[in-house]
């Protein structure tokens, strides 16, 4: 979690089940969602984020701290003296280790991104289980989603019918 | 307890934000519309394809090739299950005999009717159609000309660019040294329905003029002028360059390091940027431009490729290599050869043998993505 340092603007985000997370400004208008608010005046002291638990948005808050683009005080490898490349490289490594949840996490942190709105978060979430199911078979991919067919044999013959030559 | 528990994809939006992630390949709707009701419609729903084509716009895949001349019907270079059948793809025309495609980019085919004289742009997916007559001033029985068509921002159905080049020997010079060609480009914007300012610039050839395929680098489209044959290289040749943000119009002189007598083609460098593809007998060398901080251009040489070695060609046979197409998005090189016709990602250097045709019109790669919503 981020310390204070002198000149640098702390807000205050509360979870719903009471826990509060001092955070650099810079950070948490990574949310699209905040930024809003802090620029329309609407936060104050503290600002709730209704619908997301501490876990998880102390999770979402480990996030924007690393993805925050400025130098210093998110970290080693957000650093003057690293090329911009190396610099995404190493981000994209955190990034595969960060995403490492399991799926319920994962969800939740979909719809936590998209409350939220910061959009590397919702890709990097969304990607990820697209990439998890893209090679499954339909029964995996239902399984894995908890999603029930709901088609009739004779309906799905003929969705498949219909794209015939997108299931040679 | 967390089996009660909302799950994205309970939430259209939600799960629309995650399908949107799914392979831009052909065949992805299609198989994902299977799983269930509520994703065969969110899959198969107008606004989501569009939001689908939008989100994989700088990442379309390679559908397959429209040659330049004759007209011939769409040709796949994908296998199944992403292969769009040629059928899918088929511009009706009363008389193709005087037309030629001069490009694809964006989903979008452009062509060009030399005897109404007309440009048509085609969207082969939609199937919209649009003729457009030259604008003023255009002699198009003299001119050589090509061109390039890019869609407007944003996706908008139908809206689009065109970028006209011509070039045009001055009469008025002929006892001059040399002879003077008039290069001129003008952009038709189909919201505005009319033609832009035409710009022109004189440059001096020796003899042959021909122009090479429009590639689009940043904002500006490049095209090589070539001053003799078959797209070799000699001191004349020049790079066109429009900038269509600044609407400028200029040339870019070639390095004269650069292999003598070769087949050039720009490119899209790594990291951005105007990149050339050369090819000297059976070498093949990537060239970048790169700028400095006074704003001066220079030319890097990056990778240096033994074609015969790559592509288990017989350097013994005399016969050499044409490019004769560029895939901008995947950044994939079309080459002729002796063997037949082979691709090439620049960048991994894997390589796809086409056919077995010696016989080689410009080929126009159509990237985009495929959607049937």
């Amino acid at each position: 979690m981020a310390t204070r340092e002198a000149g640098k603007k702390m807000i205050m985000l509360k979870s719903p089940d009471g826990m509060e997370f001092e955070v650099e400004e810079a950070v948490a208008m990574e949310s699209q969602t905040i930024r809003k608010m802090i620029e329309d005046d609407c936060a104050d002291t503290a600002i709730l984020i209704p619908n997301i638990n501490s876990k998880i948005l102390s999770r979402v808050i480990e996030y924007c701290n690393k993805h925050v683009p400025t130098t210093g005080a998110t970290g080693a490898a957000a650093s003057d003296t690293v090329a911009p490349a190396a610099l995404a490289e190493d981000l994209k490594i955190w990034d595969a280790e960060f995403i490492k949840v399991n799926r319920a996490t994962r969800f939740d942190l979909i719809q936590a991104a998209s409350y939220l709105n910061i959009k590397g978060l919702l890709d990097l979430t969304s990607q990820t289980t697209i990439d998890t199911i893209s090679d499954n078979s339909l029964e995996e991919i239902r399984s894995f989603l908890s999603t029930k067919n709901d088609y009739l044999p004779e309906e799905e013959q003929t969705i498949r019918r219909e794209n015939q030559w997108a299931f040679q | 307890m967390s089996r009660h528990r909302r799950s994205p994809l309970d939430d259209d939006d939600l799960l629309s934000e995650i399908l949107l992630r799914l392979p831009p390949q052909p065949s992805s709707l299609p198989r994902a519309s299977l799983v269930c009701k509520r994703w065969r419609g969110l899959a198969s729903d107008p606004g989501f394809c569009r939001c689908f084509r939008i989100h994989h716009r700088r990442n379309p895949p390679l559908l397959g090739l429209f040659d330049s001349h004759p007209i011939v019907p769409f040709r796949p270079t994908v296998d199944p299950p992403n292969r769009v059948s040629p059928g899918r793809f088929s511009l009706q025309l009363s008389d193709s005999r005087h037309v030629r495609s001069l490009g694809c980019r964006h989903g979008l085919a452009l062509y060009f009717d030399c005897v109404l004289p007309q440009l048509l742009v085609w969207d082969p997916i939609h199937g919209d159609q649009r003729r457009i007559a030259l604008p003023p001033g255009f002699d198009a029985e003299r001119a050589l000309i090509d061109g390039a068509v890019l869609r407007a921002a944003g996706d908008a159905h139908f809206q689009f660019q065109v970028l006209l080049v011509g070039a045009l020997d001055d009469d008025d010079d002929e006892d001059a040294e040399g002879q003077m060609v008039s290069v001129f480009t003008c952009v038709y914007s189909s919201e505005t329905g009319v033609w832009g300012n035409l710009f022109s610039t004189l440059i001096t050839a020796e003899s042959y003029v021909s122009l090479g395929p429009a590639v689009l680098v940043g904002d500006s489209v490049y095209s090589i002028l070539v001053t003799s044959p078959g797209y070799e290289l000699d001191p004349e040749t020049q790079i066109l360059e429009f900038d269509l943000k600044m609407q400028s119009l200029a040339t870019i002189q070639l390095p004269v390091d650069m292999l003598e007598y070769c087949r050039l083609m720009p490119v899209r460098a790594d990291g951005g940027g105007l990149g050339l593809f050369l090819v000297s007998n059976f070498t093949a060398q990537l060239w970048k431009r790169k700028t400095d901080c006074n704003g001066v251009a220079s030319w890097g040489l990056g990778r240096t490729v033994a074609l015969d070695e790559l592509l288990s060609l017989n350097s013994e046979s005399g016969y050499l290599i044409s490019i004769i197409g560029y895939a901008e998005e995947n950044n994939l090189v079309f080459l002729g050869t002796a063997e037949g016709v082979f691709m090439i990602q620049l960048e991994s250097l894997q390589f796809t043998k086409l056919s077995g045709d010696v016989m080689f019109p410009r080929h126009h790669p159509f990237e985009s993505v495929y959607t049937t919503g």
